[in-house]
């Protein structure tokens, strides 16, 4: 075996695709060659080099929700199709004579085409939140840093919460318009998901209750009113998780609200 | 198309996402520019899934799916040429991403990592793509093969010269300093 053929041959032998017979001939003149044999070494150590130096990457989260929401996109959307909250389910079933109450008492005022057009609306909003760029105007994942950012921007101070010890880590917020308003839209994570959530003061008295849940194209859209906001989560993350985040977030409202409305009047 | 195709096509696509995203970032060396090849290679990718189930290599979608984001960015490079070869290396990026991978490595392998940044970076885009899907994706030469569009023997001797002036310029590099 010339150098000549050994140079032809040894990066298929050092990749494992050459025949066995070759790769035999191949390492006997290696053992018989010292260049050749040095060859081979350098051969194998920029390999390793590569491997180390130069790594496969990990696509960013960002895409991996873009791609999804492209392909359900062009597969073809569904129609938003409203569940009934679990509340509004035993209530019915409690009361199944009584057909004049209504379902759950969200649709106070709000007609179900308007809750369409707004479900669409937010829905939007998030998958253009995950194009690259778009998904925040503030990133911290301080509490203290994302709050007073809205001042001036909005004529509402939303809450902000830190729920990293819950596996809700805040990644930021940014101005969003929605139902004809500047709305606030906080972005929190789990592991690689993304969730926004939209809020806004709420016009109308309050609804208590369990969020009403949609599907749509793959993400989940949960709605409710506070006393004082309306609030819109949708993310990817699987229904009982958001619904675990959907709580927190009811919980810290009733928290921070709680004490100030049970304070009795001077 | 029905929702359990769609399943299908994603169960056996969307794993391959990260290896997609290495081969045109290193084919484009812009992160931007590879999203939007990514997203519109698995957009063409969806749109022709029949013909690829046909082949009935249903254990194979990588390859399949790394020769159409191959195709994407050819044809995106085309279509930018200008942009293309005006595009900074990112080398922030790049460092963040081995930063990620192998914290240890960060403070002794700065300069090595990127002297061979800049060596593959010289590399034509041909010889580029053949040593990121041998040494980063780990596909075979009949992958490398299938993906590039080129004969076995091509793809043998084009990981041959690459990796020789891969050391030639590594070398010169040395003795430089």
């Amino acid at each position: 075996m010339t150098h000549r053929e050994l140079e032809l041959q040894l990066d298929a032998y050092v990749d494992g695709e050459l025949a066995p017979e070759d790769a035999r001939e191949l390492e006997a003149h290696l053992s018989a060659c010292g260049d050749c044999a040095r060859l081979h070494e350098a051969r194998v150590a920029l390999s390793a080099a590569i491997r180390e130096q130069v790594p496969a990457l990990h696509a960013p989260d960002a895409l991996r929700q873009r791609v999804r929401a492209t392909l359900r996109d062009a597969a073809g959307t569904t129609r938003v199709r409203w569940g009934l909250p679990a509340v509004a389910t035993r209530w019915l079933a409690l009361a199944a004579s009584l057909a004049t109450v209504a379902v759950g008492g969200w649709r106070l005022g709000v007609s179900r085409a308007d809750e369409d057009a707004l479900a669409g609306q937010v829905l939007a909003s998030h998958v253009r939140s995950l194009m690259p760029g778009h998904l925040t105007d503030v990133v911290s994942s301080d509490q203290h840093t994302v709050k007073p950012w809205f001042n001036g921007k909005l004529d509402f101070s939303p809450p902000v919460y830190d729920f990293a010890g819950r596996g809700f880590p805040l990644v930021g917020g940014r101005l969003d318009y929605v139902g004809g308003r500047p709305v606030a839209a906080l972005v929190y994570g789990r592991r690689q998901h993304l969730i926004n959530v939209f809020l806004w003061p709420a016009t109308r008295g309050s609804v208590g209750g369990g969020p009403r849940v949609a599907t749509q194209q793959g993400y989940h859209l949960l709605q409710w009113t506070s006393p004082e906001y309306a609030y819109w989560i949708v993310s990817d993350l699987g229904l009982a998780e958001l619904r675990g985040f959907a709580q927190l977030l009811q919980q810290a409202d009733s928290t921070v609200a709680g004490p100030a409305a049970a304070r009795p009047l001077p | 198309m029905e929702p359990s195709e769609l399943e299908r096509f994603e169960a056996i696509v969307l794993p391959h996402l990260d290896a997609a995203y290495t081969l045109a970032r290193y084919l484009t060396r812009n992160d931007h520019d590879a999203q939007d090849i990514v997203q519109d290679a698995y957009l063409r990718a969806l749109k022709y899934f029949g013909g690829f189930r046909g082949q009935g290599s249903a254990g194979d979608g990588r390859a399949w799916l790394l020769a159409i984001v191959r195709n994407t960015a050819h044809t995106w490079r085309r279509r930018h040429r200008g942009d293309a070869l005006t595009t900074e290396f990112d080398e922030k990026v790049h460092s963040d991403a081995v930063a990620e991978a192998n914290p240890a490595t960060v403070l002794d392998g700065d300069s090595a990592r990127e002297t061979l940044y800049q060596a593959l970076d010289r590399l034509g885009p041909e010889f580029r793509e053949v040593i990121v899907l041998r040494e980063l994706e780990g596909l075979s030469y009949k992958e490398i093969g299938d993906v590039t569009g080129v004969p076995i023997g091509t793809v043998m001797s084009r990981l041959a010269r690459a990796r020789r002036r891969l050391q030639e310029t590594l070398r010169n590099r040395e003795e430089g300093e």
